[in-house]
């Protein structure tokens, strides 16, 4: 499909196919040569388990058990490719649809449905593998990302060359974020402090119902060099490709290079969320066109062509991503509901008189009722 | 054993409320896993393909396609352990063993507590809640229900801080209100209620409050203003009227019953009170009160006197009063309960009263520290009020010995009933001319009679006579007060 | 031993974030012109001569960039104080504070904490031209997550400032900047101890009388003050309490004198519509219904966007309005 602008899909960085051959990148094969056998295994295995959470985390909203889902389909390998480059203890600020990137971080995927369960508006500890919380308003978090890699500056943990101290941080966002001043103001922050932000959009080519022309008129890579910043322009359907761009764009941040900024071009193959109605406003033939540009299946069929695949390799990877979703809906079915006091919890860091006192209030409101039924 | 389990629909996006079922993809006996799509709905956003929560055998296809239906309806019948089921196999459950497969769907809106819950009353999707039939009911036995939303002042300063109040807020109805600060003792009270204070002129602060918490109530003020006012004696209704208007004639016209109310009633009490309690001895004395006539005659010309009413009265309560003074114990009562006589150091000096409404016994209080104008000013206004119909209980009350003018109506004396309460009363009778030896002659003189009861526990005949006697003497020769005062 | 000097309250600003910078290094202060001038009002002047640029920051033109990346800074245990420049200003960066920062704590169940004082410069009666003498408190009061204050002497602005960067929760530090000159003693020893920090919730007595309380924060406290030494010679004694904090609000060092006076008078710059005033009232009303001889009453700004300079002192609740409020209560 030919497009024009932000839509156009020339001049991506590509390093596999949508049919799955192995492509050259005078810049960006070297930043893969190291990939053995096993790493791409487990990238590809990291792609399909994020898939069937998805998958099942759909379901789950259709029976119910989610208010709301909001689907990574088909931006597996932006996400994946881009977190396998990361360091520990790097820090990353996702939006709202990075569930491939936190997969690949290491948390317990059951706790991102919590958010959307409606019982909690986190769901995990930013700390413990140093991944921030969801952030629903557009572009919002990319501030925080640069605020948080300006304090990594003064913690001077730039340019020291010791990769278990140089640490850069990300910032995911989508297409429609690259509108929003609060994207911009980071975007200045980033380069007057020559920030170590990496900042990542997936352009999946849809704001809701609005396409990408409708958030600009020039690819959005061009954006980075108005502001100064080196940028890049990746195919992110191409899991090798995306992770090569960011591991160029860490190491520009954590030797003090300063902030990237990498579109990786996708498509949101599924719906903005769940109550969402794509035949509204795009064809089933646009539909069509990018599943034949998945992107586990051209990093399956490469592996599978190059012997890295096997069928026992594929019965565990199955296997764990059946586990992944029965965990996934195994704890979400349990999770009943909060405490009502809960949502006095945590206002404020420190003793607050009002907060206590409408505590206290509501406890003893609710205790004024008969107990329910008669149990 | 078969189990069978529902799914509900759900809301399939953000507060939906119904949706059409457009097509099965599965029939009855079909074996279904879990999250495999078995039917497709339309709602007013989409099209949408709804996977089945549960893994087994299609047991009832509840919804026909076609039609419309709430979220929350029931679509399919499950059974979600077809084991014992006759032909067929047992289900596999490749992906769905341990999900538990529970009654409906928890939601995180509904109120189903965690996984235990078979009952199906639980709300599956989310949006618009039920919000239940009405309101909760309360516990009987009340815990203190907080009073008030906004929170209690929560005083604790400094940084040991717990806010350690308690929700009852203060000056709600429930819960006194915190009590004044020391030295304060201005009055609590609302709004309305301090204008009405207002209004009638009550001062607040003196008011007694029987609100919770010492608040001031609508009704303190009102019973506090009520009894500043002078009561009229009469608190029956109709007491207004002649008593007899209050009665009823009998059917044959020959008698008229009248209920022994108000005034009546209480005369009557006082008078049964006294006759039969204090054995009453009556003495008597005649005496020529000319002199007394002309001081009457020459007080009603004086100036001082221009405004007021001069009348024999007026002197013989004089006269009385001098003579208290001089007999003292005869100014005295006798508690029965505490076996004491006491013995006032003030004179209550009492008039008897004849009023449309009854008898009634007023008092001037201290009457014995007055002048002979204060006593002509306290007199007249005693009338006054008495005929009026206005005299107060407090008027009426603590008397301690009185004067009946029988002489107002043509009367030579009697033998009056004491004041309950007091030990003596004088019965003053009407001024005659009559035949007296004066200087040896027979004149015609000013004569009247003097009665005095007392109460025969405490006072003796002795003391009883000396007091008439002493009263006499005045009378007949006033300048005898300059000689005794 | 107390060390007193006499300063103005934009000094006594500067003393306490000098004194908050040398205490703690993670302190670090950012906003427009803040550095090499030292501020607009001069409030932060020196401070990037003696701590380096680095921690004391001239920001790019950008509100909602400044608070937001304040907010990425904290994250990483950092206590970030931004300034905005004139309160007209901040909106802005309003998203950011009241969708992020506030929320923060409570979002991620008390695993982040975000420390961040955001200083600005508040109130009229300076002659600005339009957006530069805005009261837009009660916005932020009604956000739950962050605290608001307003000193309204140089001591408080130096021990609040200094409590307010110690504290672990946001800080919304409403400086009036109408008083910025005016002098007082301010005891340099003070500093963020506990009691200052618990203490940054609460009201302070600054005038006891018998008749009237007014209550006032920020600006409108020495007008209260004014007020109430006219009004004594005029045979009524009026009890002054400077609230210092809008949230949390310290109605119960209010209600307490409340019970005794009986009559309450509000006094601040915003507008009465929605202000401040309106919770307090309501808060009184509640707990001294029995108490209150009269209405409580606020005097304060008009429902109108803030005027002109030349009739601004019309607008703002001067020395006649108030006193005609403590007479309206007094009559009734």
């Amino acid at each position: 499909m030919t497009q024009h602008g932000p839509l156009a899909d020339d001049g991506l960085v590509q390093l596999l196919t949508p049919s799955g051959e192995r492509v050259e990148h005078p810049e960006y094969t070297p930043r893969t040569s190291h990939l053995d056998g096993a790493a791409l295994r487990a990238m590809y295995r990291d792609m399909v388990l994020v898939r069937a959470f998805d998958t099942e985390a759909t379901a789950l909203q259709r029976q119910g058990e989610l208010g709301l889902w909001a689907p990574c389909l088909g931006q597996e390998a932006a996400q994946i490719g881009s977190a396998h480059a990361l360091a520990k203890h790097d820090y990353v600020f996702p939006s709202y649809r990075e569930h491939g990137v936190l997969l690949s971080r290491g948390l317990d995927m059951a706790r991102v449905l919590r958010l959307f369960r409606g019982v909690d508006h986190g769901g995990w500890d930013p700390t413990e593998h140093n991944t921030h919380l969801y952030t629903l308003v557009i572009g919002s978090h990319a501030l925080h990302a640069t605020g948080y890699a300006m304090a990594v500056q003064r913690d001077g943990l730039v340019g020291t060359g010791d990769p278990g101290r140089d640490t850069a941080v990300v910032a995911y966002f989508g297409d429609g974020a690259t509108a929003q001043g609060d994207t911009n103001e980071a975007l200045v922050f980033a380069a007057v402090n020559n920030a170590p932000v990496v900042f990542f959009c997936q352009n999946n080519q849809w704001a809701i119902s609005e396409p990408t022309t409708h958030q600009a008129r020039v690819p959005l890579a061009q954006r980075g060099p108005g502001f100064g910043i080196p940028s890049v322009r990746v195919d992110g359907n191409d899991v090798l490709a995306s992770y090569a761009v960011t591991a160029e764009a860490l190491e520009r941040a954590r030797s003090g290079g300063g902030p990237t900024f990498i579109e990786a071009f996708t498509y949101r193959m599924g719906a903005h969320t769940t109550s969402d109605d794509p035949t509204k406003y795009r064809s089933a033939a646009e539909e069509e066109f990018w599943r034949q540009r998945d992107p586990i299946d051209r990093l399956r069929a490469y592996l599978v062509a190059a012997g890295e695949l096997t069928a026992e390799h594929t019965a565990e990877i199955d296997t764990a991503a059946q586990e992944l979703a029965e965990h996934v809906r195994r704890e979400t079915k349990a999770l009943g509901r909060p405490e009502t006091t809960s949502m006095f919890d945590h206002v404020y860091a420190s003793e607050h008189q009002l907060v206590a006192a409408e505590r206290e209030w509501l406890t003893q409101f609710e205790d004024s009722f008969a107990p329910a039924g008669g149990a | 054993m078969a189990r069978f389990e529902q799914f509900l629909l759900p809301d399939p996006g953000e507060g939906l409320t119904e949706a059409d079922v457009v097509a099965w993809h599965v029939a009855v006996g079909d074996e279904v896993a879990v999250n495999q799509n078995i039917v497709e709905v339309e709602t007013a956003k989409s099209l949408v393909e709804l996977p089945s929560p549960f893994a087994g055998v299609v047991a009832e296809i509840l919804v026909p396609e076609g039609r419309t239906v709430e979220v929350g309806t029931p679509l399919i019948s499950i059974d979600t352990d077809p084991s014992a089921g006759p032909a067929d196999p047992p289900a596999e459950q490749p992906a769905a063993d341990d999900a538990p497969a529970e009654g409906a769907s928890v939601s995180p809106q509904g109120e189903g507590v965690t996984g235990d819950d078979s009952s199906g009353a639980v709300l599956v999707g989310y949006g618009t809640q039920d919000a239940g039939a009405g309101r909760r009911p309360r516990r009987t036995t009340p815990t203190a229900a907080p009073a008030s939303m906004s929170g209690p002042s929560a005083a604790s300063p400094g940084p040991s801080s717990a806010p350690a109040t308690s929700a009852a807020s203060p000056g709600a109805p429930s819960s006194a209100p915190s009590p004044a600060t020391p030295g304060s003792v201005r009055a609590l009270a609302k709004p309305p209620v301090r204008k009405l204070a207002k209004e009638l002129g009550v001062d607040l602060d003196s008011v007694t409050p029987t609100g919770p918490g010492g608040i001031v109530t609508r009704e303190d003020v009102v019973a506090h203003s009520k009894a500043a006012q002078p009561r009229a004696l009469a608190t029956y209704p109709g007491d207004d009227q002649p008593w007899l208007a209050s009665g009823s004639v009998s059917p044959d016209g020959r008698q008229t019953r009248v209920p022994v109310k108000s005034v009546r009633k209480r005369t009557a009490e006082a008078m049964v009170s006294s006759a039969f309690t204090a054995p009453h001895v009556t003495v008597f004395h005649t005496i020529d009160v000319t002199k007394a006539m002309r001081l009457v005659a020459r007080l009603k010309e004086d100036r001082e006197f221009a405004d007021l009413r001069v009348t024999p009265l007026l002197i013989v309560a004089k006269a009385l009063l001098l003579a208290v003074h001089r007999h003292p114990e005869i100014n005295a009562s006798w508690d029965d309960d505490a076996r004491e006589i006491v013995y006032k150091h003030y004179v209550n000096l009492g008039i008897a009263a004849a009023t449309p409404r009854g008898l009634v016994v007023p008092n001037i209080k201290d009457a014995h520290r007055m002048t002979l104008k204060e006593l002509a000013e306290a007199l007249t206004q005693l009338t006054l009020t008495a005929r009026a119909g206005k005299t107060s209980p407090s008027e009426l009350s603590d008397g301690t010995i009185t004067i009946t003018n029988v002489g107002a109506f043509g009367i030579d004396t009697g033998t009056p009933i004491l004041n309950p309460g007091e030990a003596a009363i004088l019965a003053f009778g009407a001024v005659r001319e009559q035949p007296w030896v004066h200087k040896g002659k027979i004149k015609k003189r000013q004569v009247t009679q003097l009665a005095l009861s007392f109460d025969h526990r405490l006072v003796d005949g002795e003391l009883g006579s000396r007091v008439l006697a002493d009263v006499a003497k005045i009378l007949e020769d006033p300048s005898q007060f300059m000689v005794w005062a | 031993m107390a060390v007193v000097e006499r300063l103005t309250v934009a000094k006594a600003i500067n003393n306490g974030l000098r004194r908050a910078l040398e205490t703690d290094p993670k302190v670090v202060l950012m906003g427009e012109d803040i550095g090499k001038l030292g501020g607009v009002f001069r409030v932060t002047e020196g401070l990037q001569k003696d701590f380096g640029a680095e921690r004391v920051v001239d920001s790019p033109l950008a509100e909602s960039g400044i608070v937001g990346t304040a907010i990425g800074m904290a994250m990483r245990g950092y206590r970030p104080v931004c300034e905005i420049q004139f309160d007209g200003f901040v909106f802005p960066a309003f998203d950011q504070i009241t969708t992020q920062l506030a929320k923060m704590h409570y979002r991620s169940g008390g695993a982040l904490t975000v420390p961040v004082v955001i200083r600005i410069p508040y109130g009229g009666g300076i002659g600005a031209v339009e957006h530069h003498s805005e009261s837009p408190e009660a916005l932020f009061a009604h956000t739950a997550g962050l605290r608001v204050v307003s000193p309204a002497t140089p001591q408080d602005a130096y021990t609040m400032i200094q409590a307010a960067i110690a504290s672990p929760d946001p800080v919304i530090f409403f400086e009036p900047k109408g008083r910025y000159w005016e002098k007082g003693d301010v005891d340099l020893t003070a500093g963020p101890d506990d009691d200052a920090v618990a203490g940054l919730g609460l009201a302070r007595t600054v005038r006891t009388g018998q008749d009237v309380t007014i209550a006032a924060y920020g600006p409108t406290v020495a007008t209260a003050l004014k007020a109430a030494e006219t009004a004594a010679t005029e045979g009524t004694s009026v009890e002054v309490i400077d609230l210092r904090s809008i949230s949390p609000l310290d109605s119960a060092t209010v209600t307490a004198s409340v019970r005794r006076t009986r009559r309450l008078v509000v006094v601040h710059e915003a507008p009465v519509f929605f202000g401040a005033g309106a919770e307090l009232a309501a808060r009184v009303t509640e707990e001294c219904f029995y108490h209150l001889e009269a209405p409580v009453l606020r005097v304060g700004g008009f429902h109108t966007p803030y005027p002109v300079a030349k009739i601004e002192h019309d607008y703002l609740p001067g020395l006649d309005r108030v006193l005609d409020a403590v007479d309206r209560v007094l009559a009734h």
